[in-house]
């Protein structure tokens, strides 16, 4: 309980601090000011949403080859916080977009592959709400969430070899593409803060779908007595 | 070479059954028919624009049709409960999966082929001298749509709504063959066609990456 | 300060979001812990 608090302070401090830092440390950008500063959420967002849905995948290979109930509370806790950031970072992408480049959205290869995998995710969430019998519903899923990831390098390469309409702005390209050095500690730090936040929301879903399973057992010997 | 005997006999089968009613092939024509008539109002479907547009347009109609038409791969195996009978015919259950996503190409590519003609006259878009042509970019994405999609299917299959489910996890995952085969498809239909091998050989990659993670995990899609 | 409500917004819905779904995991690890309680009380009840 003690632990579960100060882990809550830990991160809910980490990602204060990478905030203040994106507003006070860093550097203004040259041409698009303060707006810039959302880059620092959004990207690292981005970021920590593949780690989720990577952990998902690993998850999701491990359930098919050793059906560790686990694995599979693993994989849909993955799934649900990788949807969360994603979500966030497809929603602070055009609120820094519009007044950065007058457009709320762009086809570009890294929002469009964001938007396919988020829809990918969605399916294997609803997937999962489809399938009632436990060791069904996780098979069926991981195998689905293993063709999914399997599909996101080819979205991305497919959208940016032939859909990358605009040139990247310099800023885009990621860290060590332009980025000043400030700027790129910066950037850091808020990869660190948001994956530590990935880590707490992971951690309490994953405690959810293991009592889940819990009640579930209880259920059983409840019906079977 | 079981594994090539027991497709060659199951893909036999599988062909017979959709030959005898043709009720499939059917029905697949006549949805991409109506969804070309009902692109055409989308647009004004002059010459230049046609060209513009009409190749995304016919994929997508390809993809609408497919996700309709793998229904019932697995769903009609699980009805008439014949997947255990059909697992233990062969040693290998990929042999199952390449039958059926084979038959499905082919079903596919035919009905792609019986409607490419009424496409360019609906479109006013030239394809005879792309014919050829046409017909690898064609095989090559069919064969991408079959494998993802008869993959998904055995997985719809076993969940409720089904027929929303396939659709749902088929065309998302597709968005990379959508994007390829269209760029080929819009180089060969230019007023000077060109191929571009860098598509040719993305929907070649993407085939042989879904043939694999099938040839992995297939036998796990079929466990009951 | 050109451009601050498009800064505070992004920064306040993001952080909104966490904060909501955190609050569902709450909510819901709540709601189960009772859902176990009252299970296994009905379970020693039966015994």
């Amino acid at each position: 309980m003690w632990r579960r608090l100060i882990g809550g302070i830990a991160v809910l401090g980490l990602v204060g601090a990478a905030a203040y830092a994106s507003f006070y440390v860093a550097p203004e950008e040259r041409t698009m000011g303060l707006v810039q500063r959302i880059f620092y959420l959004h990207a690292a967002c981005g970021l920590t949403m593949f780690t989720a849905f990577f952990i998902c995948f690993c998850s999701n290979i491990t359930y098919v080859f050793r059906r560790s109930a686990a694995a599979d509370a693993l994989a849909v806790s993955a799934a649900e916080v990788g949807l969360v950031f994603s979500t966030v970072n497809l929603v602070t992408g055009p609120i820094w977009a519009h007044p950065a480049w007058g457009i709320w959205w762009t086809w570009d290869a890294r929002l469009t592959s964001a938007f396919v995998l988020w829809l990918l995710y969605i399916a294997y969430l609803l997937l999962r709400t489809l399938v009632e019998e436990p060791e069904r519903r996780a098979l069926l899923s991981a195998l689905f969430g293993i063709f999914a990831f399997l599909d996101v390098p080819l979205v991305y390469g497919s959208i940016r070899w032939w859909r990358t309409q605009h040139p990247q702005p310099v800023l885009m390209g990621g860290p060590g593409s332009g980025l000043e050095p400030t700027m790129l500690k910066v950037f850091f730090f808020s990869i660190l803060a948001m994956h530590a936040l990935m880590a707490l929301l992971l951690i309490d879903r994953f405690g959810l779908e293991k009592m889940r399973g819990e009640a579930d057992i209880v259920r059983r010997e409840l019906e079977a007595a | 070479m079981g594994v090539l005997s027991n497709t060659a006999a199951l893909l036999g089968k599988e062909l017979r059954t959709e030959f005898r009613s043709r009720e499939l092939l059917t029905t697949t024509i006549v949805f991409i028919l109506i969804v070309l008539v009902l692109f055409s109002f989308t647009f004004d479907p002059t010459v230049g624009e046609s060209r513009r547009f009409g190749p995304g347009l016919l994929w997508l109609a390809f993809l609408f049709a497919a996700s309709l038409m793998l229904q019932p791969c697995f769903l009609r195996e699980l009805n008439n409960d014949t997947l255990s009978a059909l697992r233990l015919s062969v040693s290998d259950p990929f042999a199952i999966f390449l039958a059926k996503l084979g038959a499905n190409t082919l079903f596919l590519l035919l009905t792609e082929l019986l409607l490419l003609p009424i496409f360019a006259i609906l479109y006013n878009i030239p394809v005879a001298a792309v014919f050829a042509k046409l017909v690898m970019v064609f095989f090559l994405g069919s064969l991408g749509v079959s494998t993802a999609g008869t993959a998904l299917s055995a997985i719809s299959a076993q969940a409720r709504m089904r027929e929303l489910m396939l659709p749902l996890l088929l065309l998302p995952l597709l968005t990379p063959v959508l994007v390829a085969s269209t760029e080929v498809t819009i180089g060969l239909l230019d007023r000077q066609p060109f191929v571009q091998w860098k598509g040719v050989g993305f929907l070649a990659v993407f085939d042989v990456v879904f043939l694999t993670a099938l040839w992995i995990f297939g036998e796990y899609l079929l466990e009951e | 300060m050109k451009n601050l409500d498009s800064v505070f917004a992004a920064y306040l819905i993001g952080w909104g979001i966490f904060f909501v779904y955190y609050l569902t995991v709450a909510r819901r690890t709540a709601a189960l812990r009772n859902d176990i309680e009252r299970l296994k009380n009905s379970q020693n009840r039966s015994k």
